[in-house]
């Protein structure tokens, strides 16, 4: 599970936080009062991780990809119901890539991802209401 | 009695310089990896059963508590599973810490945060030395307690 090298897993993070700072601008749009308020709040967060990844994969000598101008959203965001269920599917998204990261030997980056998915694992679980056994995992017993 | 012919002299000297056969030494010692694992199924056991205590001293508590402890017993079987049983060793059954539970239900909720909160510096520290699955599991494990530890929060603040 995972990208094979650092720069190949740094990358595959960085396009998640990419497609989040996307996506939270569609969250946003449809949300009001609280909601909005966390919308926004998560999507600094992953404005800071994007910048942070970035630098670190400019630190090794790679370029980091770039945002795409436009992404395919999941479903149809019609409303602060799915406006949610994406804030969840963008979260979960990061997570697993994160988690992609955690599987490099380079133990610095290792336990960097670890600490990194962390965060969205959480803020998914505000936005879904629950929580799940294995964060970032489809199945574990993979 | 056999004579000792050449032929069969340097056999004799050939296999006494051979070790002895594996079955006489004892047990091969049981990798880092291995006793970092068996230490996380100690640390989720205990985790579970300071959720069962603090369940059973506060039933009021369980609608909170259950899922969570779902989530610990779902670690277990997944770290459980990944144990290949070292020979000499079994896999470890018992828990190692019973702690008085807290006196009050806010009690009981911060003892279980500051519980999962070590379980998750203990996690991360195994990082280091486990290989790729087995570190993805300890970092999904430490994530999902991470989310329990803001669950837990949630509740001693309501």
């Amino acid at each position: 599970m995972g990208a094979n090298t650092p720069i190949a897993a740094m990358q595959a993070a960085l396009a998640a936080e990419h497609a989040a700072v996307y996506g939270y601008g569609v969250t946003g749009a449809m949300l009001t009062g609280s909601g909005k308020s966390r919308a926004y709040a998560d999507w600094r967060a992953h404005e800071i991780a994007r910048d942070t990844l970035a630098a670190m994969i400019v630190k090794l000598g790679a370029t980091p990809v770039a945002a795409s101008a436009a992404y395919t959203l999941p479903f149809t965001v019609t409303g602060a119901s799915s406006a949610r269920r994406l804030a969840v599917v963008l979260e979960e998204g990061v997570t697993r890539a994160y988690l992609g990261l955690v599987a490099v030997n380079d133990s610095t980056l290792r336990t960097f991802a670890a600490r990194a998915m962390q965060a969205p694992a959480t803020r998914a679980t505000a936005w879904r209401g629950s929580t799940v056994a294995f964060p970032g995992m489809p199945n574990p017993s993979e | 009695m056999l004579a000792a012919s050449p032929t069969t002299l340097s056999l004799f000297l050939a296999l006494s310089a051979c070790k002895g056969p594996a079955v006489l030494s004892g047990p091969p010692p049981v990798t880092d990896q291995t006793t970092m694992l068996l230490h996380a199924v100690t640390t989720e056991q205990n985790l579970i059963w300071i959720y069962n205590k603090a369940a059973v001293t506060y039933s009021g508590l369980a609608p909170v508590l259950d899922p969570l402890l779902a989530e610990h017993r779902a670690h277990l079987a997944q770290l459980r599973g990944r144990v290949i049983e070292p020979p000499g060793r079994r896999v470890p059954g018992a828990v190692t810490a019973r702690p008085a539970i807290g006196a009050t239900k806010a009690a009981a909720l911060a003892q279980l945060r500051t519980a999962e909160q070590a379980a998750i510096a203990t996690l991360m520290s195994r990082l280091d030395g486990a290989s790729p699955s087995l570190a993805q599991l300890y970092a999904s494990i430490a994530a999902s307690e991470s989310t329990h530890v803001t669950a837990l929060t949630s509740e001693i603040g309501s």
